[in-house]
C-alpha cells in the first residue's frame, strides 16, 4: 500500500524538480537577485575607483578624526593633507594626474555652519553629495556637542526608548519587528497559495488527461491524494531551501559588496537587525507546512470536483477568501497583537499561519497560545483530510458539472 | 458461495445514473482462464459493468466479486485494466511512465524498468524509451498504455474496447499478445462492439443490449445451438421463394444471401420451395451463424443499430 503512495510522491517530486519551470524559478530568482546586486556594484566600483580617493585638508585640526571614519563608511578612501600655502595647487595637480579623485577643504566656518568645499574632476551624484554633506555636518555637530559635554553619539543615533510592560501573564515584550511580521505573513500567504494551487492543478490535469482511472483502479483515492500533496510539499520545501541558502549567501557576501560600491545604500545593513533568527525560521516552516497541508487538501478537493480550469477558478473562490481574510486583517493584528479579536482570529486554524506569525513576529505572544494554535492546526489537518478525501474520492472519477453544496455534502456523507 | 472457479462474478447488478438505468439485473460470470467477450452496442452498459468490476463504480443493487471476494485494491492490483478512456502523463518519458505504473502495483523499480524495456523492444518502441509520451503518435501511445496495463504481469486482463483506435496491423499484434496471455493461463475479459473481433478471439461471450443481458454462453456451444438457423444460398433466377413463413430475416452477403430461419423452422421446406420456383440453386448450405446474426436474432435489429444512447458513466 505505502509503496504506491511512495511511487506517487517520487513521481510528483521528480517530474516537478526536473521541469524547466522549476529550474528557472528556483535557480533563476536568486541569480537575478544576485545580478541586481553584483552587477551595479561591479560597474560602479570600476568606474569610480579613482574618484573615491579623497584628500581632506583640515584647517581646524579637530575635524579630520571625526570626519574620516564617516567618509570611509560612505565608501571613500581618505587621506589627510597638511595645511600649507601651496596645498591647493599641489592637490589640484594630483587630481589632474588622477592619483586622487578630489579633495575636501574644511575650516573654522565648517565648524560653525557645516559649509565645506569639494574640488573634484567629476560632479558626484546627488546622493553622494548628500552623503558627504551629512558626514561633514555630523562631524561638526559631534564636535560642538562634545564641547558642551553631551553624549553626541547616542543623541545622534536617535536616543533609546526602554519599554517596561506592566501587565502580567505576558511574556517578555520584545521590540516589535514590523517588517518581519508583515513580510513574513505575506510570504506565507504567497507560498501556501502557490503550492496549494499546484496540487489543484496536478489533480485537475490527472483528471482531464484520464490517467486517473488507471491509477485509482490500483490504489485508494486518498492515497493518491496524499502522495500528490506530499510530493508537491517536498518540491516546495526544496525550492524554499534553495532560496533560503541563496538568500543567506547573498546577504552575507553580496550586501557588504553592494554597500562598499554604493555607500548611499548603507542603511540596507540595518536589514540585518530585523532578520528572523533560527527560532522564527523554524516557526515559519511549521506554519507553512500546516498551512500547506490544510489548503492543499481543500485545493485537491476542488481539483477533483472540477473538469476545466474555468470551473476550478470559480470553485476555488471560497478557499481564496479564507486566505485573503487574514491578509486583510494582518495590519490590525500587528498593531493590536494582544486584543481578543487578534487572539481569536489567530487561533482559527485556517488563519493561524498568517495571523499567528504576525503576532509572534511582533513579540509577546504567550507560548501556550502558539502551542494551542499548532494543536488546533493538527486537528484541522485531520478534519480537512477526512472531508477533502471523501470529496476527492467521489469527484476524481466524476464527469459533468461541479457539484452544488448539497451534492457535495452528500458526497461527504456517502463516500 | 464457491466463487473460486470464477475470476469475476456479478449477481443481480443494477446501476443507475439519475433516471437513466445503465445496467439492470445483470448476472455474469467469467470463469478463470478463459477469454470472454462482453459485447454490445455503444451505450449498452459494457463500460459501466467493467467499472463496477474494477471498483470504480459501485452497484446500486446486487453484488460484484473479483477473485471470489470484494473488488478491493489488493485484488484489483492483480488485474491489468485498460479503461475505455485512455490517458497517460504526457510529460513523462515512456519507460519511466510504465515503470511508475508497475510501481503503484508493487513492481520494484528495477524490475519494472527491465520488463518495460522488454515490452518496448517487443512493440518496436525501444528507441522511444527516453522520449516523452507527448512526442509519440496516437498509435504508439496506445501501445504504451497497453504496456502499462500488463507491466505487473496480472492474473487477469480487463480491456475496455482495446482494439478501438488501432490500425489493422496493431490490432493483429494486440490480438496475438492477448492469445499469448491466454496461453499462460491469464483470464481475459474484454468489451467490444466489433462482433468479428470477438468471434475470432473469444471462448465465451456475453451479449448485452439496453442495459440488460441478452445471452451469455460458451461461443462454440452457442454456435452449435444456433447452427440450424442460418442457410447460405446462391442462385440464379426468381427470388420470390426467399420469403416464407420459415424465414425470419434475409441478409445480403458478399455472394448471395443468408437466410435466418425462425426457431424450429424446417430448412427443407425452403429448399423445396426454391426448387419448385424454378430458380437455379448453386448453393444451399447450413452455415455457422455469425455472432452478429446471433446477436441480432436475440436482441432485435434495433439494438445493433442503436448507438445514439448517452454514454455510460457520464454523470
Amino acid at each position: 500500500m505505502w509503496h504506491s503512495v511512495w511511487a506517487v510522491v517520487r513521481r510528483e517530486y521528480l517530474q516537478r524538480v526536473r521541469s524547466k519551470w522549476f529550474i528557472a524559478a528556483t535557480v533563476g530568482a536568486p541569480l537575478i537577485m544576485a545580478g541586481l546586486i553584483v552587477v551595479p556594484a561591479y560597474f560602479s566600483s570600476q568606474s569610480e575607483r579613482s574618484a573615491r580617493d579623497l584628500a581632506v585638508v583640515d584647517g581646524t585640526s579637530v575635524l579630520y578624526d571625526r570626519l574620516a571614519p564617516k567618509l570611509e563608511d560612505g565608501g571613500w578612501t581618505v587621506q589627510e593633507a597638511r595645511w600649507h600655502a601651496d596645498v591647493v595647487t599641489e592637490l589640484r595637480q594630483a587630481a589632474n594626474d588622477g592619483s586622487i579623485g578630489g579633495f575636501v577643504m574644511v575650516d573654522e566656518l565648517t565648524l560653525e555652519t557645516g559649509e565645506a568645499i569639494l574640488y573634484t574632476n567629476d560632479r558626484p551624484s546627488a546622493i553622494r553629495q548628500v552623503t558627504m554633506r551629512s558626514a561633514i555636518a555630523r562631524a561638526a555637530l559631534e564636535y560642538q556637542l562634545e564641547q558642551r559635554g553631551v553624549d553626541a553619539e547616542s543623541m545622534l543615533a536617535g536616543g533609546e526608548l526602554r519599554v517596561e510592560v506592566l501587565s502580567e501573564g505576558v511574556s517578555r515584550q520584545e521590540e516589535p519587528r514590523f517588517v518581519v511580521a508583515y513580510l513574513g505573513s505575506f510570504l506565507l500567504y504567497m507560498v501556501i497559495l502557490l503550492y496549494a494551487v499546484a496540487v489543484m492543478r496536478a489533480t485537475l490535469e490527472e483528471k482531464t488527461s484520464r490517467i486517473v482511472e488507471v491509477i485509482i483502479s490500483s490504489m485508494e483515492p486518498w492515497h493518491l491524494m496524499l502522495g500528490k500533496i506530499v510530493g508537491v510539499g517536498a518540491v516546495s520545501m526544496t525550492q524554499m531551501l534553495i532560496w533560503l541558502v541563496a538568500g543567506v549567501l547573498l546577504f552575507a557576501n553580496g550586501l557588504p559588496m553592494l554597500i562598499a560600491a554604493r555607500p548611499e545604500m548603507a542603511n540596507l545593513a540595518e536589514l540585518r537587525e530585523v532578520l528572523p533568527g533560527v527560532g522564527m525560521l523554524a516557526l515559519f516552516v511549521v506554519f507553512f507546512v500546516f498551512g500547506f497541508f490544510m489548503y492543499s487538501g481543500l485545493y485537491a478537493a476542488v481539483g477533483a470536483m472540477c473538469n476545466t480550469d474555468e470551473e476550478a477558478q470559480q470553485a476555488q473562490f471560497p478557499i481564496i477568501m479564507l486566505l485573503v481574510v487574514p491578509i486583510v486583517m494582518v495590519m490590525s493584528v500587528i498593531e493590536n497583537p494582544m486584543s481578543p479579536l487578534s487572539t481569536g482570529l489567530s487561533l482559527f486554524p485556517l488563519f493561524t499561519p498568517i495571523l499567528m506569525w504576525a503576532r509572534v513576529a511582533g513579540g509577546g505572544v504567550p507560548g501556550w497560545q502558539i502551542a494551542l494554535s499548532i494543536v488546533l492546526m493538527v486537528l484541522a489537518v485531520f478534519a480537512i483530510a477526512w472531508v477533502a478525501g471523501r470529496i476527492y474520492k467521489v469527484g476524481i472519477l466524476m464527469a459533468g458539472k461541479p457539484p452544488t453544496l448539497p451534492e457535495l455534502w452528500r458526497w461527504v456523507k456517502e463516500a | 458461495m464457491s466463487d473460486n472457479g470464477f475470476a469475476v462474478r456479478l449477481t443481480g447488478v443494477t446501476k443507475r445514473f439519475g433516471k437513466h438505468t445503465a445496467v439492470e439485473g445483470f448476472d455474469f460470470e467469467v470463469p478463470r482462464g478463459v477469454i470472454c467477450g462482453l459485447l454490445g452496442p455503444n451505450g449498452s452498459g459494457k463500460t459501466t459493468s467493467i467499472r463496477m468490476i474494477m471498483g470504480i463504480l459501485h452497484p446500486d443493487e446486487g453484488s460484484v466479486s473479483l477473485f471470489g471476494a470484494d473488488p478491493d485494491v489488493t485484488r484489483r492490483t492483480k488485474v491489468g485494466y485498460l479503461p475505455e478512456e485512455r490517458g497517460l502523463y504526457k510529460k513523462m518519458k515512456c519507460l519511466e511512465l510504465v515503470t511508475f505504473l508497475g510501481e503503484i502495483r508493487g513492481v520494484r523499480r528495477a524490475e519494472g524498468r527491465r520488463r518495460g524495456g522488454e515490452w518496448l523492444d517487443r512493440l518496436g518502441l525501444a528507441d522511444w524509451a527516453d522520449r516523452r509520451v507527448e512526442d509519440l503518435s496516437r498509435g504508439m501511445q496506445q501501445k504504451i498504455q497497453f504496456i502499462g496495463t500488463v507491466i505487473h504481469e496480472p492474473e487477469m486482463l480487463i480491456l475496455d474496447e482495446p482494439f478501438s483506435g488501432l490500425d489493422p496491423i496493431n490490432q493483429d499484434v494486440l490480438e496475438e499478445i492477448v492469445r499469448e496471455f491466454h496461453a499462460k493461463g491469464t483470464t481475459i475479459l474484454f468489451s467490444t462492439h466489433l462482433m468479428d473481433q470477438a468471434e475470432r478471439l473469444c471462448e465465451r461471450v456475453c451479449l448485452i443490449s439496453n442495459a440488460r443481458k441478452v445471452l451469455d454462453a460458451d461461443l462454440s456451444e452457442l454456435k452449435a445451438a444456433e447452427r440450424r438457423g442460418v442457410v447460405a444460398v446462391e442462385f440464379e433466377g426468381p427470388d420470390g421463394w426467399l420469403q416464407g413463413p420459415e424465414v425470419d430475416r434475409i441478409e445480403r452477403v458478399a455472394s448471395g444471401f443468408h437466410l435466418l430461419l425462425c426457431d424450429g423452422a424446417d430448412h427443407q421446406a425452403v429448399l423445396r420451395r426454391a426448387v419448385d420456383s424454378g430458380a437455379n440453386i448453386l448453393r444451399f448450405d447450413l452455415v455457422e451463424p455469425r455472432l452478429h446474426e446471433i446477436f441480432v436474432r436475440h436482441a432485435g435489429a434495433g439494438a445493433v443499430g442503436d448507438s445514439g444512447m448517452p454514454k455510460m458513466g457520464g454523470g
